[in-house]
Protein backbone atom coordinates (compact mmCIF):
# COMPACT_ATOMS: atom_id res chain seq x y z
CA UNK A 1 0.00 0.00 0.00
CA UNK A 2 0.81 3.40 -0.76
CA UNK A 3 3.01 4.85 2.27
CA UNK A 4 1.42 7.53 5.01
CA UNK A 5 -2.56 7.97 4.74
CA UNK A 6 -4.77 8.03 2.12
CA UNK A 7 -6.62 11.06 2.87
CA UNK A 8 -10.02 11.34 1.95
CA UNK A 9 -13.10 11.92 3.71
CA UNK A 10 -16.40 10.07 4.31
CA UNK A 11 -18.77 12.97 4.23
CA UNK A 12 -20.29 14.96 0.81
CA UNK A 13 -18.61 18.08 0.71
CA UNK A 14 -19.51 20.58 -2.31
CA UNK A 15 -17.12 21.57 -4.92
CA UNK A 16 -17.61 24.61 -7.34
CA UNK A 17 -16.97 24.39 -10.60
CA UNK A 18 -14.26 26.96 -11.84
CA UNK A 19 -13.89 26.17 -15.29
CA UNK A 20 -15.33 23.69 -17.95
CA UNK A 21 -12.98 23.02 -21.23
CA UNK A 22 -13.87 20.89 -24.00
CA UNK A 23 -11.44 18.47 -24.08
CA UNK A 24 -12.49 16.97 -27.28
CA UNK A 25 -15.74 16.44 -29.00
CA UNK A 26 -17.10 14.01 -26.02
CA UNK A 27 -14.80 14.88 -23.41
CA UNK A 28 -15.23 17.79 -21.03
CA UNK A 29 -12.54 18.38 -18.30
CA UNK A 30 -14.12 20.04 -15.09
CA UNK A 31 -11.63 22.41 -12.98
CA UNK A 32 -13.09 21.93 -9.04
CA UNK A 33 -13.05 24.67 -6.37
CA UNK A 34 -13.26 21.70 -3.56
CA UNK A 35 -12.99 24.01 0.12
CA UNK A 36 -11.10 22.11 2.79
CA UNK A 37 -9.63 19.89 -0.03
CA UNK A 38 -6.63 18.02 1.38
CA UNK A 39 -5.12 16.29 -1.43
CA UNK A 40 -5.15 12.81 -3.47
CA UNK A 41 -2.82 10.39 -4.71
CA UNK A 42 -2.76 9.75 -8.46
CA UNK A 43 -5.15 7.41 -9.43
CA UNK A 44 -7.49 7.68 -7.00
CA UNK A 45 -11.18 8.45 -7.65
CA UNK A 46 -14.14 10.82 -6.29
CA UNK A 47 -18.25 9.83 -6.19
CA UNK A 48 -20.22 12.32 -7.13
CA UNK A 49 -24.01 12.89 -6.50
CA UNK A 50 -26.41 14.61 -8.34
CA UNK A 51 -30.37 15.35 -6.59
CA UNK A 52 -32.88 16.93 -8.95
CA UNK A 53 -35.66 18.96 -7.11
CA UNK A 54 -37.96 16.20 -6.69
CA UNK A 55 -35.34 14.48 -4.73
CA UNK A 56 -34.07 12.08 -7.15
CA UNK A 57 -30.35 11.46 -6.88
CA UNK A 58 -28.21 9.64 -8.78
CA UNK A 59 -24.61 9.34 -8.16
CA UNK A 60 -21.42 8.19 -10.13
CA UNK A 61 -17.95 7.77 -10.08
CA UNK A 62 -14.88 9.70 -11.91
CA UNK A 63 -10.73 9.47 -11.55
CA UNK A 64 -9.34 12.56 -10.62
CA UNK A 65 -7.29 13.47 -13.74
CA UNK A 66 -5.04 16.61 -11.98
CA UNK A 67 -1.74 15.64 -9.87
CA UNK A 68 -2.10 16.36 -6.39
CA UNK A 69 -0.96 20.12 -5.97
CA UNK A 70 -3.38 21.15 -3.80
CA UNK A 71 -5.30 23.29 -6.74
CA UNK A 72 -7.98 22.88 -8.31
CA UNK A 73 -9.60 19.37 -8.34
CA UNK A 74 -9.35 18.19 -12.33
CA UNK A 75 -12.42 15.51 -13.56
CA UNK A 76 -13.34 14.51 -17.02
CA UNK A 77 -16.46 13.45 -17.91
CA UNK A 78 -17.24 11.35 -21.49
CA UNK A 79 -20.57 12.29 -22.28
CA UNK A 80 -23.12 9.04 -23.61
CA UNK A 81 -25.84 10.49 -25.77
CA UNK A 82 -28.82 8.32 -23.91
CA UNK A 83 -26.68 8.80 -20.58
CA UNK A 84 -28.64 10.10 -17.23
CA UNK A 85 -25.34 12.17 -15.71
CA UNK A 86 -23.15 12.92 -18.49
CA UNK A 87 -24.49 14.51 -20.78
CA UNK A 88 -25.68 17.23 -17.84
CA UNK A 89 -21.81 17.66 -16.57
CA UNK A 90 -20.73 17.37 -20.00
CA UNK A 91 -23.18 19.36 -21.66
CA UNK A 92 -25.38 21.79 -19.03
CA UNK A 93 -22.88 22.26 -15.83
CA UNK A 94 -21.27 25.66 -15.92
CA UNK A 95 -18.72 27.78 -14.34
CA UNK A 96 -20.13 28.58 -10.69
CA UNK A 97 -22.11 25.44 -10.33
CA UNK A 98 -21.89 23.32 -7.13
CA UNK A 99 -22.77 19.45 -7.24
CA UNK A 100 -21.45 16.97 -4.45
CA UNK A 101 -18.31 14.88 -4.30
CA UNK A 102 -16.97 12.49 -1.39
CA UNK A 103 -13.36 11.64 -1.17
CA UNK A 104 -11.01 10.98 -2.86
CA UNK A 105 -10.70 7.69 -2.24
CA UNK A 106 -9.42 3.85 -4.24
CA UNK A 107 -5.66 3.91 -2.79
CA UNK A 108 -6.06 0.49 -4.54
CA UNK A 109 -5.46 1.59 -8.02
CA UNK A 110 -2.41 4.13 -6.98
CA UNK A 111 1.08 5.04 -8.25
CA UNK A 112 3.71 7.44 -6.23
CA UNK A 113 6.99 7.60 -7.25
CA UNK A 114 8.13 5.65 -4.13
CA UNK A 115 6.37 2.54 -5.51
CA UNK A 116 9.06 2.22 -8.06
CA UNK A 117 8.67 1.37 -11.63
CA UNK A 118 9.70 1.31 -14.59
CA UNK A 119 5.95 1.77 -15.05
CA UNK A 120 3.56 0.97 -18.26
CA UNK A 121 0.05 2.43 -18.54
CA UNK A 122 -2.37 1.13 -20.54
CA UNK A 123 -5.76 2.98 -21.34
CA UNK A 124 -8.79 2.58 -23.28
CA UNK A 125 -10.66 5.84 -24.01
CA UNK A 126 -11.32 7.97 -20.92
CA UNK A 127 -9.44 5.22 -18.90
CA UNK A 128 -6.95 7.44 -19.56
CA UNK A 129 -7.84 10.19 -16.93
CA UNK A 130 -6.09 8.32 -13.69
CA UNK A 131 -3.09 7.78 -15.53
CA UNK A 132 -2.51 11.53 -16.39
CA UNK A 133 -2.76 12.17 -12.68
CA UNK A 134 0.16 9.73 -12.94
CA UNK A 135 1.73 11.28 -15.40
CA UNK A 136 1.18 14.65 -14.58
CA UNK A 137 2.17 13.31 -10.75
CA UNK A 138 5.31 12.16 -12.26
CA UNK A 139 6.11 15.42 -13.78
CA UNK A 140 5.52 17.32 -11.12
CA UNK A 141 7.94 15.73 -8.52
CA UNK A 142 10.79 15.53 -11.76
CA UNK A 143 10.53 11.77 -10.83
CA UNK A 144 12.72 9.91 -13.48
CA UNK A 145 10.74 6.42 -13.55
CA UNK A 146 10.32 5.30 -16.86
CA UNK A 147 7.40 5.14 -17.93
CA UNK A 148 5.51 3.96 -21.40
CA UNK A 149 1.97 5.27 -21.81
CA UNK A 150 -0.32 2.48 -24.51
CA UNK A 151 -3.54 4.58 -25.33
CA UNK A 152 -5.98 3.31 -27.90
CA UNK A 153 -8.79 5.89 -28.98
CA UNK A 154 -11.27 6.23 -31.49
CA UNK A 155 -10.14 8.49 -33.67
CA UNK A 156 -7.40 11.27 -33.10
CA UNK A 157 -9.74 13.79 -32.29
CA UNK A 158 -10.99 11.71 -29.55
CA UNK A 159 -7.21 12.02 -28.23
CA UNK A 160 -7.78 13.50 -24.44
CA UNK A 161 -4.60 15.31 -23.55
CA UNK A 162 -3.27 14.88 -26.88
CA UNK A 163 -0.95 18.06 -26.94
CA UNK A 164 0.14 17.76 -23.21
CA UNK A 165 1.10 13.93 -24.20
CA UNK A 166 3.36 15.36 -27.06
CA UNK A 167 4.95 17.97 -24.59
CA UNK A 168 5.56 15.42 -21.79
CA UNK A 169 7.08 12.85 -24.52
CA UNK A 170 9.26 16.07 -26.10
CA UNK A 171 10.29 16.76 -22.19
CA UNK A 172 12.62 14.06 -23.25
CA UNK A 173 12.41 12.95 -19.28
CA UNK A 174 11.73 9.13 -19.88
CA UNK A 175 8.20 9.35 -20.87
CA UNK A 176 6.83 7.61 -24.34
CA UNK A 177 3.29 7.63 -25.96
CA UNK A 178 1.66 5.15 -28.18
CA UNK A 179 -0.96 5.44 -29.76
CA UNK A 180 -3.81 2.98 -31.41
CA UNK A 181 -6.45 4.73 -33.49
CA UNK A 182 -8.90 1.63 -34.12
CA UNK A 183 -11.66 3.56 -35.44
CA UNK A 184 -10.48 6.01 -38.09
CA UNK A 185 -7.32 7.27 -38.90
CA UNK A 186 -6.03 10.69 -40.44
CA UNK A 187 -4.08 10.71 -43.84
CA UNK A 188 -1.06 9.35 -43.33
CA UNK A 189 -1.07 8.27 -40.34
CA UNK A 190 2.09 5.11 -39.32
CA UNK A 191 0.92 4.68 -35.62
CA UNK A 192 -1.21 1.70 -35.11
CA UNK A 193 -4.80 0.85 -36.18
CA UNK A 194 -6.19 -1.95 -34.47
CA UNK A 195 -7.08 -2.88 -30.85
CA UNK A 196 -5.03 -3.55 -28.31
CA UNK A 197 -3.54 -7.27 -28.49
CA UNK A 198 -0.64 -9.04 -27.28
CA UNK A 199 1.87 -8.80 -30.20
CA UNK A 200 1.26 -4.79 -29.42
CA UNK A 201 1.44 -5.48 -25.57
CA UNK A 202 4.94 -7.19 -26.29
CA UNK A 203 6.03 -4.52 -28.76
CA UNK A 204 5.46 -1.49 -26.95
CA UNK A 205 5.67 -2.71 -23.21
CA UNK A 206 8.36 -3.32 -21.11
CA UNK A 207 9.51 -7.11 -20.92
CA UNK A 208 8.45 -9.18 -17.95
CA UNK A 209 11.68 -9.55 -16.58
CA UNK A 210 11.87 -5.86 -15.98
CA UNK A 211 9.44 -6.67 -13.63
CA UNK A 212 7.31 -2.98 -14.43
CA UNK A 213 4.33 -1.67 -12.46
CA UNK A 214 1.37 -1.65 -14.69
CA UNK A 215 -1.97 -0.03 -14.58
CA UNK A 216 -4.76 -0.76 -16.96
CA UNK A 217 -7.88 0.93 -17.62
CA UNK A 218 -10.93 1.53 -19.52
CA UNK A 219 -13.76 -0.51 -20.99
CA UNK A 220 -13.82 -3.70 -18.95
CA UNK A 221 -13.42 -5.79 -22.27
CA UNK A 222 -10.15 -3.64 -22.99
CA UNK A 223 -9.07 -3.67 -19.53
CA UNK A 224 -9.73 -7.70 -19.45
CA UNK A 225 -8.12 -8.52 -23.02
CA UNK A 226 -5.15 -6.42 -21.59
CA UNK A 227 -4.43 -8.10 -18.35
CA UNK A 228 -5.11 -11.36 -19.97
CA UNK A 229 -2.06 -10.78 -22.50
CA UNK A 230 -0.04 -9.48 -19.98
CA UNK A 231 0.09 -12.59 -17.62
CA UNK A 232 0.33 -14.93 -21.02
CA UNK A 233 3.39 -12.92 -21.97
CA UNK A 234 4.53 -13.12 -19.00
CA UNK A 235 4.11 -10.22 -16.49
CA UNK A 236 3.31 -11.42 -12.86
CA UNK A 237 -0.16 -10.98 -11.77
CA UNK A 238 0.53 -9.41 -8.72
CA UNK A 239 2.26 -5.90 -10.82
CA UNK A 240 -1.00 -5.49 -13.01
CA UNK A 241 -3.74 -3.20 -11.61
CA UNK A 242 -6.68 -3.40 -13.09
CA UNK A 243 -9.47 -0.13 -12.95
CA UNK A 244 -12.62 -1.43 -15.56
CA UNK A 245 -15.03 1.18 -16.43
CA UNK A 246 -17.78 -0.73 -17.19
CA UNK A 247 -19.62 -0.95 -21.07
CA UNK A 248 -18.33 1.31 -23.28
CA UNK A 249 -20.83 4.07 -23.65
CA UNK A 250 -22.29 4.29 -20.21
CA UNK B 1 -23.89 -4.14 -24.90
CA UNK B 2 -22.86 -7.14 -23.78
CA UNK B 3 -23.19 -7.95 -19.97
CA UNK B 4 -20.24 -9.35 -19.21
CA UNK B 5 -19.13 -5.60 -19.30
CA UNK B 6 -21.20 -4.87 -16.41
CA UNK B 7 -17.74 -6.74 -14.57
CA UNK B 8 -15.88 -4.33 -12.30
CA UNK B 9 -13.56 -3.86 -9.73
CA UNK B 10 -13.67 -3.49 -6.20
CA UNK B 11 -12.45 0.43 -6.81
CA UNK B 12 -16.34 0.56 -8.12
CA UNK B 13 -17.99 -0.13 -4.68
CA UNK B 14 -15.38 1.81 -2.77
CA UNK B 15 -17.77 4.78 -1.36
CA UNK B 16 -20.25 1.95 -0.60
CA UNK B 17 -18.10 0.24 1.77
CA UNK B 18 -16.87 3.33 2.95
CA UNK B 19 -19.38 4.28 4.16
CA UNK B 20 -20.30 0.77 6.43
CA UNK B 21 -16.90 0.59 7.40
CA UNK B 22 -15.20 3.72 7.67
CA UNK B 23 -12.21 2.65 6.09
CA UNK B 24 -10.79 2.44 2.09
CA UNK B 25 -11.35 -1.40 1.44
CA UNK B 26 -9.91 -1.05 -1.63
CA UNK B 27 -6.44 -1.39 0.04
CA UNK B 28 -7.83 -4.00 2.62
CA UNK B 29 -6.40 -7.35 2.54
CA UNK B 30 -8.82 -10.70 2.58
CA UNK B 31 -8.68 -14.62 1.97
CA UNK B 32 -10.77 -16.70 0.46
CA UNK B 33 -12.37 -18.94 2.49
CA UNK B 34 -12.81 -21.24 -1.07
CA UNK B 35 -9.45 -21.09 -2.31
CA UNK B 36 -7.35 -19.64 0.21
CA UNK B 37 -6.20 -17.17 -1.98
CA UNK B 38 -5.20 -13.36 -0.74
CA UNK B 39 -6.23 -10.33 -2.60
CA UNK B 40 -6.93 -6.42 -1.64
CA UNK B 41 -10.38 -5.93 -2.62
CA UNK B 42 -9.39 -3.35 -5.27
CA UNK B 43 -8.18 -6.88 -6.56
CA UNK B 44 -11.76 -8.46 -6.14
CA UNK B 45 -14.08 -8.81 -9.27
CA UNK B 46 -17.41 -6.83 -8.28
CA UNK B 47 -20.74 -6.53 -9.94
CA UNK B 48 -22.85 -3.42 -8.61
CA UNK B 49 -26.17 -2.14 -9.29
CA UNK B 50 -28.68 -0.25 -7.11
CA UNK B 51 -29.60 -3.57 -4.97
CA UNK B 52 -26.38 -4.17 -3.69
CA UNK B 53 -23.04 -5.68 -4.73
CA UNK B 54 -21.23 -8.79 -4.44
CA UNK B 55 -17.36 -8.80 -5.00
CA UNK B 56 -16.09 -12.21 -5.84
CA UNK B 57 -12.36 -14.16 -5.66
CA UNK B 58 -10.65 -13.58 -9.15
CA UNK B 59 -8.98 -17.00 -8.81
CA UNK B 60 -11.83 -19.21 -8.00
CA UNK B 61 -15.46 -16.72 -8.12
CA UNK B 62 -15.91 -17.56 -5.50
CA UNK B 63 -18.49 -14.64 -3.66
CA UNK B 64 -16.85 -13.14 -0.82
CA UNK B 65 -18.41 -10.31 0.12
CA UNK B 66 -22.13 -9.04 -0.67
CA UNK B 67 -23.45 -5.75 0.69
CA UNK B 68 -27.14 -4.28 0.40
CA UNK B 69 -28.68 -0.94 1.56
CA UNK B 70 -32.17 0.02 2.05
CA UNK B 71 -34.74 1.54 4.47
CA UNK B 72 -31.81 2.82 6.50
CA UNK B 73 -30.10 -0.40 7.16
CA UNK B 74 -27.08 -2.33 5.32
CA UNK B 75 -26.47 -6.08 5.02
CA UNK B 76 -23.72 -7.92 4.89
CA UNK B 77 -22.69 -11.40 4.06
CA UNK B 78 -19.25 -12.24 4.60
CA UNK B 79 -19.12 -16.07 4.81
CA UNK B 80 -17.02 -15.81 1.65
CA UNK B 81 -13.69 -14.41 3.34
CA UNK B 82 -11.90 -16.63 5.66
CA UNK B 83 -10.42 -13.43 7.41
CA UNK B 84 -10.41 -9.89 6.55
CA UNK B 85 -7.55 -7.12 7.52
CA UNK B 86 -8.03 -3.70 8.31
CA UNK B 87 -5.32 -1.54 8.37
CA UNK B 88 -5.57 1.77 10.50
CA UNK B 89 -3.54 3.73 7.67
CA UNK B 90 -7.24 3.36 5.80
CA UNK B 91 -8.97 4.44 8.17
CA UNK B 92 -11.22 7.81 6.54
CA UNK B 93 -12.22 10.50 8.53
CA UNK B 94 -15.60 12.00 8.42
CA UNK C 1 -31.06 10.69 2.32
CA UNK C 2 -30.86 14.42 1.34
CA UNK C 3 -28.48 16.14 -1.00
CA UNK C 4 -27.42 19.77 -2.17
CA UNK C 5 -30.38 20.24 -5.09
CA UNK C 6 -28.14 20.50 -8.55
CA UNK C 7 -29.33 23.51 -10.15
CA UNK C 8 -30.64 22.12 -13.63
CA UNK C 9 -30.10 18.21 -13.39
CA UNK C 10 -32.80 16.46 -13.78
CA UNK C 11 -32.25 12.95 -14.33
CA UNK C 12 -33.02 10.56 -17.06
CA UNK C 13 -36.58 9.87 -15.58
CA UNK C 14 -40.11 11.65 -16.61
CA UNK C 15 -43.90 10.37 -16.51
CA UNK C 16 -46.77 11.93 -18.04
CA UNK C 17 -49.75 12.21 -15.96
CA UNK C 18 -51.59 9.12 -17.56
CA UNK C 19 -48.06 7.12 -16.58
CA UNK C 20 -47.94 8.61 -13.24
CA UNK C 21 -50.93 7.03 -12.55
CA UNK C 22 -49.61 3.77 -13.38
CA UNK C 23 -46.35 3.98 -11.06
CA UNK C 24 -46.66 2.55 -8.12
CA UNK C 25 -45.41 4.72 -4.50
CA UNK C 26 -41.41 5.58 -4.79
CA UNK C 27 -41.24 4.70 -8.58
CA UNK C 28 -39.69 6.45 -11.95
CA UNK C 29 -41.25 6.22 -15.79
CA UNK C 30 -37.88 4.28 -17.48
CA UNK C 31 -37.85 3.69 -21.34
CA UNK C 32 -35.28 1.58 -21.05
CA UNK C 33 -34.80 -1.79 -19.91
CA UNK C 34 -31.65 -1.29 -17.56
CA UNK C 35 -29.94 -4.95 -17.11
CA UNK C 36 -29.14 -5.44 -13.27
CA UNK C 37 -26.74 -8.43 -12.51
CA UNK C 38 -25.05 -9.49 -9.63
CA UNK C 39 -23.02 -12.25 -11.47
CA UNK C 40 -21.63 -13.34 -14.95
CA UNK C 41 -24.25 -14.04 -17.05
CA UNK C 42 -24.67 -17.99 -17.62
CA UNK C 43 -24.02 -19.31 -21.30
CA UNK C 44 -27.01 -22.32 -21.65
CA UNK C 45 -26.82 -24.47 -24.44
CA UNK C 46 -30.53 -25.27 -25.62
CA UNK C 47 -29.84 -28.50 -25.86
CA UNK C 48 -28.71 -28.72 -22.44
CA UNK C 49 -31.22 -26.75 -21.16
CA UNK C 50 -34.05 -28.27 -18.69
CA UNK C 51 -36.71 -26.44 -16.87
CA UNK C 52 -37.67 -28.37 -13.44
CA UNK C 53 -40.36 -28.50 -11.07
CA UNK C 54 -39.90 -30.60 -8.19
CA UNK C 55 -40.47 -30.39 -4.29
CA UNK C 56 -44.18 -30.96 -3.13
CA UNK C 57 -45.61 -31.75 -6.06
CA UNK C 58 -47.61 -34.84 -6.91
CA UNK C 59 -45.53 -35.47 -10.64
CA UNK C 60 -42.10 -33.93 -10.16
CA UNK C 61 -40.95 -33.38 -13.85
CA UNK C 62 -38.86 -31.63 -16.12
CA UNK C 63 -39.05 -30.23 -19.87
CA UNK C 64 -36.56 -29.63 -22.58
CA UNK C 65 -36.29 -26.92 -24.77
CA UNK C 66 -38.44 -28.49 -27.54
CA UNK C 67 -40.95 -29.76 -24.72
CA UNK C 68 -41.69 -25.94 -23.16
CA UNK C 69 -42.00 -24.56 -26.74
CA UNK C 70 -44.51 -26.93 -27.12
CA UNK C 71 -46.30 -26.12 -24.86
CA UNK C 72 -49.90 -23.51 -24.85
CA UNK C 73 -48.44 -20.01 -25.23
CA UNK C 74 -49.22 -17.18 -23.20
CA UNK C 75 -48.47 -13.62 -23.15
CA UNK C 76 -48.20 -10.74 -20.73
CA UNK C 77 -48.15 -6.74 -21.64
CA UNK C 78 -48.40 -4.34 -19.00
CA UNK C 79 -45.81 -2.73 -16.45
CA UNK C 80 -42.50 -4.13 -14.80
CA UNK C 81 -40.89 -2.45 -11.35
CA UNK C 82 -37.69 -2.49 -10.36
CA UNK C 83 -36.88 -2.50 -6.27
CA UNK C 84 -34.32 0.19 -7.41
CA UNK C 85 -36.93 2.20 -8.45
CA UNK C 86 -37.15 2.68 -12.59
CA UNK C 87 -40.65 1.16 -13.89
CA UNK C 88 -40.91 0.38 -17.29
CA UNK C 89 -44.17 0.76 -18.66
CA UNK C 90 -46.17 -0.56 -21.22
CA UNK C 91 -43.76 -3.68 -22.20
CA UNK C 92 -44.38 -7.80 -23.30
CA UNK C 93 -42.96 -11.18 -22.92
CA UNK C 94 -44.51 -14.64 -24.40
CA UNK C 95 -43.57 -17.94 -22.79
CA UNK C 96 -46.30 -20.15 -20.74
CA UNK C 97 -47.91 -19.57 -18.22
CA UNK C 98 -46.92 -21.04 -14.86
CA UNK C 99 -50.36 -22.51 -14.10
CA UNK C 100 -50.19 -24.40 -17.59
CA UNK C 101 -46.97 -25.83 -15.81
CA UNK C 102 -48.26 -26.69 -12.18
CA UNK C 103 -51.25 -28.31 -13.18
CA UNK C 104 -48.83 -30.94 -14.84
CA UNK C 105 -46.86 -31.28 -11.44
CA UNK C 106 -49.83 -31.10 -9.40
CA UNK C 107 -48.85 -29.36 -6.33
CA UNK C 108 -49.40 -31.18 -2.71
CA UNK C 109 -51.99 -29.37 -0.86
CA UNK C 110 -49.25 -28.55 2.24
CA UNK C 111 -46.99 -26.67 -0.87
CA UNK C 112 -47.06 -23.07 0.65
CA UNK C 113 -44.24 -21.08 -0.74
CA UNK C 114 -42.14 -21.75 -3.89
CA UNK C 115 -37.94 -20.77 -4.21
CA UNK C 116 -36.97 -20.37 -8.02
CA UNK C 117 -33.51 -21.51 -9.09
CA UNK C 118 -31.04 -20.43 -11.59
CA UNK C 119 -28.33 -21.61 -14.14
CA UNK C 120 -25.69 -19.56 -12.13
CA UNK C 121 -27.03 -19.91 -8.69
CA UNK C 122 -29.13 -17.48 -8.39
CA UNK C 123 -32.55 -18.19 -6.40
CA UNK C 124 -36.09 -16.07 -4.83
CA UNK C 125 -38.57 -16.90 -2.99
CA UNK C 126 -42.17 -16.24 -3.31
CA UNK C 127 -45.38 -17.50 -2.16
CA UNK C 128 -46.85 -20.21 -3.87
CA UNK C 129 -50.01 -18.21 -4.42
CA UNK C 130 -48.31 -15.38 -6.39
CA UNK C 131 -47.62 -17.84 -8.89
CA UNK C 132 -50.91 -18.89 -9.76
CA UNK C 133 -54.20 -17.70 -11.67
CA UNK C 134 -52.32 -15.98 -14.31
CA UNK C 135 -50.17 -14.27 -12.15
CA UNK C 136 -46.81 -15.79 -13.49
CA UNK C 137 -45.23 -17.01 -16.71
CA UNK C 138 -41.69 -18.77 -17.69
CA UNK C 139 -40.52 -16.63 -20.92
CA UNK C 140 -38.49 -16.82 -23.36
CA UNK C 141 -40.02 -13.98 -25.70
CA UNK C 142 -39.32 -10.20 -24.94
CA UNK C 143 -40.94 -7.65 -27.10
CA UNK C 144 -41.43 -10.32 -30.12
CA UNK C 145 -37.43 -11.16 -30.10
CA UNK C 146 -36.38 -13.78 -28.50
CA UNK C 147 -35.12 -13.05 -24.52
CA UNK C 148 -31.15 -11.75 -24.37
CA UNK C 149 -29.05 -13.38 -22.19
CA UNK C 150 -28.46 -10.15 -20.21
CA UNK C 151 -32.32 -10.53 -19.68
CA UNK C 152 -32.43 -13.93 -18.80
CA UNK C 153 -32.08 -15.95 -21.93
CA UNK C 154 -32.81 -18.57 -23.00
CA UNK C 155 -36.10 -18.43 -20.33
CA UNK C 156 -36.74 -16.42 -17.21
CA UNK C 157 -39.53 -16.34 -14.55
CA UNK C 158 -42.09 -13.24 -14.69
CA UNK C 159 -43.79 -12.50 -12.06
CA UNK C 160 -44.77 -8.75 -13.16
CA UNK C 161 -47.39 -7.78 -9.77
CA UNK C 162 -44.29 -8.41 -7.59
CA UNK C 163 -40.63 -6.55 -8.07
CA UNK C 164 -38.62 -7.47 -10.76
CA UNK C 165 -36.09 -9.33 -8.41
CA UNK C 166 -38.62 -12.00 -8.15
CA UNK C 167 -38.57 -12.73 -11.74
CA UNK C 168 -35.54 -15.27 -12.04
CA UNK C 169 -33.36 -14.98 -14.95
CA UNK C 170 -31.49 -17.83 -16.55
CA UNK C 171 -34.22 -19.83 -14.74
CA UNK C 172 -33.89 -23.64 -14.21
CA UNK C 173 -36.61 -24.56 -12.17
CA UNK C 174 -39.25 -24.08 -8.90
CA UNK C 175 -39.29 -25.90 -5.73
CA UNK C 176 -42.32 -26.50 -4.12
CA UNK C 177 -41.89 -25.81 -0.43
CA UNK C 178 -44.18 -25.72 2.58
CA UNK C 179 -42.15 -22.66 4.21
CA UNK C 180 -40.43 -19.57 3.18
CA UNK C 181 -36.84 -20.38 2.52
CA UNK C 182 -34.73 -16.94 1.65
CA UNK C 183 -33.29 -16.64 -1.63
CA UNK C 184 -30.12 -14.69 -2.63
CA UNK C 185 -31.64 -11.07 -1.95
CA UNK C 186 -33.86 -11.94 0.51
CA UNK C 187 -31.15 -13.28 2.68
CA UNK C 188 -29.69 -9.77 2.36
CA UNK C 189 -32.41 -7.44 3.61
CA UNK C 190 -34.88 -7.52 0.96
CA UNK C 191 -38.41 -8.89 1.18
CA UNK C 192 -40.02 -12.26 1.03
CA UNK C 193 -42.52 -11.06 -0.99
CA UNK C 194 -42.31 -8.00 -2.60
CA UNK C 195 -45.18 -5.83 -3.52
CA UNK C 196 -44.49 -2.78 -5.03
CA UNK C 197 -47.79 -1.65 -4.54
CA UNK C 198 -47.36 -1.81 -0.43
CA UNK C 199 -43.57 -0.87 -1.43
CA UNK C 200 -42.38 -3.97 0.17
CA UNK C 201 -39.11 -3.63 -0.73
CA UNK C 202 -36.97 -4.64 2.15
CA UNK C 203 -37.24 -6.68 5.82
CA UNK C 204 -39.91 -5.60 7.70
CA UNK C 205 -42.07 -3.19 4.97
Amino acid sequence: MAGGALLGRLSWRLGRVAEVRLETPRVASLLLDVPGWEGHLPGQHVDVRLTAEDGYQAERSYSIASAPDGRRVELAVERIDDGEVSPYLAGELRAGDQFELRGPIGGYFVWQPGLGGPLLLVAGGSGVVPLMAMLRHRSATGSSTPARLLYSSRSLEDVIYRRELERLVAAGDGVTVTHTLTRAQPPGWEGHDRRIDAAMLKEVGWPPGDRPLVYVCGPTRLVEAVADDLVALGHDPDLVRTERFGPTGV
Amino acid sequence: MDERDLRLDGNAIAGMLAEVFRFDMTVEWSGCAACGARNQLGALQAYAHGMGAVLSCPGCGQALLRVARGGGRWWLDLRGMEWLQLDERARMPE
Amino acid sequence: MAGFITRGFRGRRRATEEEAGRLPPGQYAEPGFPVLTAGATPRIDLADWRLRIEGLVARPREWTWEEAQALPRSTFDGDIHCVTKWSKLGTSFAGVSVDTLLDQVEPLPEATHVIAFSYGGYTTNLPLEDLRDGKAWVVWEHEGKPLPPEHGGPARLLVPHLYFWKSAKWLNGLRLLDHDQAGFWESLGYHNRGDPWREERYWGD
